[in-house]
């Protein structure tokens, strides 16, 4: 009888216990992995083996120093660098995509999306090929006495390069996706009802088209904030950044404690960056939806 | 005059498509190229082979790093399609779908973050690094992925069938398997190719989160990398290209029925 009570206890239960594996897992390896970083972060000479110290402030006043401020910002800029390039690029390129090609667009859009999906590590390597001391740029250059003798690798520019080129799929398919969104009897309307083109695009296409944008923005700035692959290939760790700092504090050094702290502080100035980033953008895209209302009265 | 402004201003915007492509595909091409160069010397063209191939399919080496990678890929997949199914159905079924903001927050955070917390809280906890990290952390991901996905499919399935099912005596379960299931099935499959691909891409968690022993293809290329430019890593890196053409292909033949982006 008791048991019988259970299973039907169970049986009623069934779409609660459904769920417990999936919010269980999350629980366990996102956020309590989150929490235990941050805990540790104000723990005094925390290691892997065991709790040292007691409570201490120590990790992250050791942290505000010039040296650490300079990586975070320096991060910060070339993220920020990084996402403009990566929208200057790609919004031309969906527009296209979207409304321009006819024929061509699956293929235009296969070779979008074929980047998009492969490994990070495969395009990093295309370029060594690429930017190599007898790689293409400098076999071409010194056809006309221009070559240089060293590789054109290892230094901020070639970083940012690749940068843009690993990121530019990431920027482009959310774009291509909220312009594919919009119906195109809309474009033509506005220009039947005498808007010309700087008019049709800045007030149809580029409010639709927000969506899409912030999501690209999105998508490229935070982690490219925290890229650690490129850096380290392509810089040989020359731009030093945020995410070659946080794996040192944890890989190499043995003051994890001091990396969960920088981690923290990284986490929180990213926070705010993200905020301003959704302010900047809203505002823009409000004052042009205001423009186009004052247009019609 | 403005005629030729005209044309300048048509042609643009064309133009400009070209040189992004071009820039996007010329380092691809130039690594496919060299995967077909005789010479051991990376940037020296000598004439065409297939030598680099053969040495890759006979090292020990990359068919280890392959094994790990598709045995991660393949738990990552069916545990997170597996608890995606079960978590959306209870979510919708109990009304609770605000819960769903809590798989979100998976990829607001650099993934280097989610590295390095798993690797201090699994080390607190001596947890060995291995295959079984890496599934877990890989895991992680996936469900951030498959569980918006299938809720979407999920939410599109007309309550009338499974009504329908229950009304002409079917139990739960057999509705669950014969009605719900099936009609899930395209979602399950992209979300799966998603995360199966997620799962080849990813290097941080693998790089915080793995051991010598449990090296998968990325960490290979990235370790070859530090030691220099092989051609060895040019054929798997053509692998890995053909085998993303072949998944996007499939993808986007399906995309008609499931929106990915």
């Amino acid at each position: 009888m008791k048991k019988s009570d259970l299973k039907s206890a169970i049986k009623k239960e069934r779409f609660f216990f459904a769920m417990v594996p999936a919010v269980v897992w999350q629980g366990l390896f996102l956020f309590l992995p989150l929490l235990f970083l941050v805990v540790i972060s104000f723990i005094k000479g925390w290691s892997y083996t065991g709790v040292h110290g007691g409570f201490t402030l120590e990790n992250y006043t050791s942290l505000l120093d010039f040296s650490h401020l300079r990586v975070l910002f320096r991060s910060f800029f070339l993220a920020l660098i990084n996402t403009t390039v990566c929208l200057l690029v790609a919004f031309p390129v969906s527009y296209f995509i979207s409304v321009k090609s006819r024929r061509w667009k699956n293929c235009l859009l296969f070779f979008l999306v074929v980047p998009f999906f492969t490994n990070f590590l495969v395009l990093v390597y295309s370029w060594f090929f690429i930017l190599e001391r007898n790689g293409v740029i400098n076999k071409f250059l010194s056809l006309f006495g221009l070559g240089v003798s060293g590789p054109l690798l290892y230094n901020m520019p070639a970083v940012l390069l690749v940068m843009v080129y690993c990121y530019l799929p990431f920027m482009a398919m959310p774009i291509y996706s909220s312009l594919e969104k919009i119906d195109k009897s809309l474009l033509e309307a506005s220009s039947d009802l005498g808007a010309n083109f700087r008019q049709t695009f800045f007030k149809v296409v580029l409010p639709m088209a927000f969506s899409g944008i912030r999501t690209g923005v999105f998508l490229v700035f935070v982690p490219s904030f925290g890229e650690f692959v490129i850096p380290t290939l392509i810089g040989k760790g020359e731009p030093f950044l945020v995410g070659s700092l946080v794996s040192y504090y944890f890989t190499q050094s043995l003051s994890p404690s001091f990396g969960a702290a920088f981690t923290s502080i990284s986490c929180v100035f990213l926070v705010i960056v993200a905020f301003l980033w959704f302010v900047l953008l809203k505002l823009i895209f409000t004052k042009n939806l205001r423009g186009s209302d004052n247009g019609k009265n | 005059m403005g005629k030729i402004k005209r044309y300048a201003s048509f042609l643009f915007l064309p133009l400009f498509v070209v040189f992004t492509y071009v820039f996007m595909y010329v380092p691809i091409v130039v690594l496919v190229v060299y995967s077909f160069n005789k010479s051991s010397l990376p940037y020296m063209w000598t004439s065409f082979s297939v030598d680099w191939y053969r040495t890759l399919f006979y090292s020990s080496a990359i068919l280890d790093a392959f094994k790990n990678s598709m045995l991660v890929a393949f738990g990552a997949v069916v545990l997170s399609l597996l608890m995606s199914v079960l978590l959306v159905v209870g979510l919708v079924e109990l009304r609770i779908e605000r819960l769903l903001t809590m798989f979100y927050g998976t990829l607001i955070f650099p993934e280097i973050v989610l590295g390095v917390s798993l690797l201090s809280i699994f080390v607190f906890f001596s947890v060995p690094l291995g295959i079984v990290t890496l599934i877990v952390g890989h895991t992680l991901f996936g469900l951030a992925y498959s569980v918006p996905i299938i809720y979407s499919r999920y939410k599109e399935i007309n309550k009338y069938f499974i009504e329908a099912s229950m009304d002409l005596g079917a139990t739960p379960t057999q509705t669950f398997f014969r009605i719900t299931l099936p009609m899930l099935k395209p979602a399950l499959f992209v979300s799966g190719l998603l995360v199966f691909i997620i799962s080849l891409d990813d290097f941080l968690i693998a790089f915080f989160c793995s051991s010598v022993s449990s090296q998968t293809l990325s960490l290979y290329i990235f370790s070859m990398l530090r030691s220099g430019v092989s051609p060895v890593v040019n054929a798997l890196s053509t692998i890995m290209l053909l085998v993303t053409s072949v998944v996007v292909l499939v993808l986007s033949s399906i995309n008609n029925r499931i929106r990915i982006f």
